[in-house]
C-alpha cells in the first residue's frame, strides 16, 4: 500500500463507484437489447479517435468561427445602416453644437461601433450552444484532455476555457469546481487568453481592414483564437513547472448521449450569454465613450467642435505614449485604443470610432484609407489586443477568486510582457519572411 | 463475422473512397492556394476537407469487410459532410444578401457554390444507403 499514490488511489474510488453505478443500473434498468451499437457509439468511435479526433474539434471549431464572421456579416450592415442614418438625423436637426457633436459623434459614432457587433457575438454565441447542445462540447474536453494533462493543465480546465471564449468572468468563476489548488489556480492565470465575445469586434474591424471581405478574414479570426489556445497551453506548462509543480489531477466526465439540440433552448443558450454585451454596451461602454468623446472634442475652440482632433487632450495622450507603441507600427490613435481597452475590450473600437470621427460603417474603410495597418502590423495588433491585460472586470473576478491581491497584479504583469513579445516577434519573424 | 452484407459494404465503401479522394484532392488544392474562383485558396477550410477524407478513409477497409466500426467512420465522414455543406450554403445566402443591402458589386452564385456544396449534394445517395443500412441492421 505504501507505494500507491495518492492520484492512484483517487483512480481507483473513481473505478469502484463507477463499478457499483454499473452493477445498480443492471439490475434497475432494462435496456433494448436488438440495438447494441448506437447512433451515440458510432459518432463517438469517430470524435473520440486517437489521431482523427482533435483535427475533427479544430475544424468543427473554425466552422464556428466562419459561420460567426461571414453570416452575421449582412446583419452587421443593417446596424451601420441605421445607425449612420441616425447620426446624420441628429446632425441635421440638433441646434446646439455641443448636443449635436455629442449625439452624432459620441453616441452614432461611438456606442454605433460597438453595437454593430451585437450579430457576430450573438452569432458565435448560438454556434457554441448548438455544440454544447448536441453533446459534442463534453468530448471535446475529453479530446483535449490527452494534450492537456501531458501539458500540465487539468482536463476540467477545458470547460472553463471553453466558457471563456464567451467571457473569461463566469469562465474563471467556473473554475470552482476544481478542486486542486494547484490545477484551479493555472486555470485561472491562463484564461484571460481565452479570447472572450469583447475582444471579437476587434479582431472583426482589424481583420476586414487588412484582408478586406474575404475568407482570409474570417481565417484570421480564427487564427486569433488558436493564437489564445496555444499560448494558455504553453503558459499552464511554464506555470506547471515553476510555480506549480506537481501533477495534475486525473479527470473523470460523463460523456451525454448525442442529440438534435432544440432550436428554442440554443436561442435561449445565446441570449444568456450574450445579452451582457447589451447590458456593458448600455453602462460601460456607454461611460466610456462620453468620456472619450470629451476628451476628443476638448478644448472645444481649439478642436473647432470636435473637428480638429489633433489638437484634443486624447491626442496629447496619445502622443506622449505613442513611442511604446512606435517600434510595433502602431500610431497614437492604436495607443490611446488600447489604454482604454482596459476598461472593457470593445471599447478599443468605439475609440478608433470616435477618434477617427465615423461611425462603423465607416471606421474599416479609414483605417484602410490612412493606411494606419499593414497585414503585418494589423495582426500583430490583434494579438496584442488578445493578450494584454484582460479588462478590470475580469481582474477583479480573478481577486475575488483567489481572495488575493497578488494573482491579477501577477497576471496584469505577466500578460502585458506577454503580448509585448509576442507582437514583437510577429512584427520581427514576419519581417524576416518578406511580409509587410 | 460480418455485421452486414460485405456486397452491401462494398458499395458504400467504393462511395466513400471516391468522396474521400474528392475532398483530398480539393482540400489540398484549398492549402495550397486554390485554383481559380471554384477552388478559393483557403488554408483551415481545406485543412478541414482534407480532415473529412481523413474519416472516409478509416472507414472504407471495415465497411468492406462489413464491420460496423468501419461503417462508424463513414457515418462521421457524413456528419462532417453535412455540417460544411450546410455552412458554405448559408455563407452563399450571406453573400447574397450582402448584394443585396449594395454592400457587393457582384453576386455570382456559381462563383460562391464552393465545392463542399457539391460534394454535399453528391454525398446525399450514400447518406440514404448507410441510413437505410443502420434502420434495417443492428449489432
Amino acid at each position: 500500500m505504501n507505494d500507491v499514490t495518492s492520484t492512484d488511489l483517487e483512480v481507483e474510488f473513481v473505478e469502484r463507484r463507477y463499478n457499483e453505478i454499473a452493477k445498480i443500473l443492471e439490475t434497475a434498468v432494462r435496456r433494448d437489447e436488438t440495438k447494441k451499437w448506437t447512433f451515440t457509439d458510432m459518432l463517438d468511435h469517430v470524435f473520440l479517435h486517437r489521431a482523427l479526433g482533435i483535427p475533427i474539434f479544430l475544424s468543427l471549431l473554425w466552422a464556428a468561427f466562419q459561420f460567426t464572421f461571414t453570416f452575421s456579416e449582412p446583419f452587421m450592415v443593417m446596424i451601420e445602416l441605421l445607425f449612420g442614418w441616425l447620426g446624420g438625423l441628429a446632425e441635421a436637426n440638433i441646434a446646439n453644437p455641443h448636443l449635436a457633436s455629442f449625439v452624432a459623434c459620441g453616441l452614432c459614432d461611438g456606442l454605433g461601433s460597438v453595437l454593430v457587433f451585437v450579430p457576430p457575438i450573438f452569432t458565435l454565441f448560438l454556434a457554441l450552444a448548438i455544440l454544447e447542445d448536441s453533446g459534442y462540447m463534453a468530448r471535446a474536453a475529453f479530446v483535449m484532455d490527452r494534450i492537456m494533462y501531458k501539458l500540465g493543465l487539468h482536463g476540467r480546465s477545458f470547460i472553463p476555457m471553453m466558457c471563456g471564449f464567451g467571457c473569461n468572468i463566469p469562465a474563471i468563476m467556473a473554475t470552482r469546481s476544481m478542486e486542486n489548488e494547484k490545477d484551479r489556480l493555472i486555470t485561472i492565470l491562463v484564461n484571460p487568453l481565452i479570447s472572450c465575445g469583447a475582444r471579437l469586434p476587434v479582431y472583426v474591424l482589424i481583420s476586414g481592414v487588412i484582408f478586406g471581405s474575404s475568407y482570409f478574414a474570417g481565417t484570421a479570426v480564427f487564427s486569433m483564437y488558436l493564437l489564445g489556445i496555444a499560448l494558455a497551453i504553453l503558459m499552464a506548462l511554464v506555470f506547471r513547472r515553476t510555480l506549480f509543480k506537481g501533477k495534475p489531477a486525473p479527470f473523470v466526465l460523463e460523456l451525454p448521449r448525442y442529440r438534435v439540440p432544440s432550436a428554442k433552448t440554443a436561442l435561449l443558450h445565446m441570449w444568456e450569454r450574450g445579452k451582457w454585451f447589451l447590458i456593458r454596451a448600455g453602462t460601460v461602454i456607454f461611460a466610456v465613450v462620453i468620456v472619450i468623446w470629451f476628451l476628443s472634442a476638448h478644448p472645444w475652440a481649439a478642436t473647432q467642435g470636435g473637428e480638429l482632433i489633433e489638437n484634443s487632450y486624447i491626442a496629447g495622450l496619445g502622443h506622449a505614449i505613442e513611442p511604446v507603441f512606435k517600434p510595433f507600427g502602431w500610431d497614437w490613435m492604436a495607443g490611446v485604443a488600447i489604454i482604454f481597452g482596459f476598461l472593457a475590450k470593445e471599447v478599443v473600437v468605439a475609440t478608433y470610432g470616435l477618434l477617427l470621427g465615423t461611425g462603423e460603417e465607416a471606421v474599416g474603410d479609414a483605417l484602410v484609407s490612412m493606411g494606419v495597418f499593414t497585414p503585418l502590423t494589423g495582426f500583430a495588433f490583434m494579438a496584442f489586443v488578445l493578450i494584454y491585460v484582460p479588462c478590470v472586470a475580469t481582474l477583479g473576478a480573478i481577486w475575488r477568486e483567489t481572495n488575493s491581491i497578488k494573482w491579477p497584479l501577477f497576471t496584469m504583469a505577466y500578460l502585458t510582457a506577454l503580448a509585448f513579445v509576442v507582437s514583437g516577434l510577429i512584427i520581427g519573424i514576419g519581417s524576416l519572411l518578406g511580409f509587410a | 463475422m460480418a455485421d452486414f452484407d460485405s456486397d452491401e459494404g462494398r458499395i458504400i465503401g467504393i462511395y466513400a473512397l471516391a468522396l474521400g479522394i474528392a475532398y483530398l484532392v480539393i482540400g489540398m488544392v484549398e492549402v495550397f492556394g486554390g485554383a481559380g474562383t471554384v477552388v478559393p485558396g483557403d488554408l483551415f477550410g481545406g485543412f478541414a476537407l482534407v480532415v473529412i477524407a481523413a474519416t472516409y478513409f478509416n472507414g472504407v477497409r471495415g465497411v468492406v469487410n462489413g464491420d460496423h466500426r468501419g461503417l462508424s467512420f463513414v457515418v462521421g465522414g457524413l456528419f462532417l459532410t453535412a455540417v460544411f455543406g450546410f455552412l458554405y450554403l448559408l455563407l452563399m445566402v450571406a453573400d447574397g444578401l450582402m448584394f443585396l443591402l449594395g454592400e457587393a458589386e457582384e453576386f455570382s452564385a456559381l462563383a460562391d457554390f464552393r465545392p463542399a456544396i457539391m460534394l454535399f449534394f453528391l454525398a446525399l445517395p450514400l447518406a440514404y444507403k448507410v441510413r437505410e443500412l443502420t434502420q434495417r441492421v443492428t449489432w
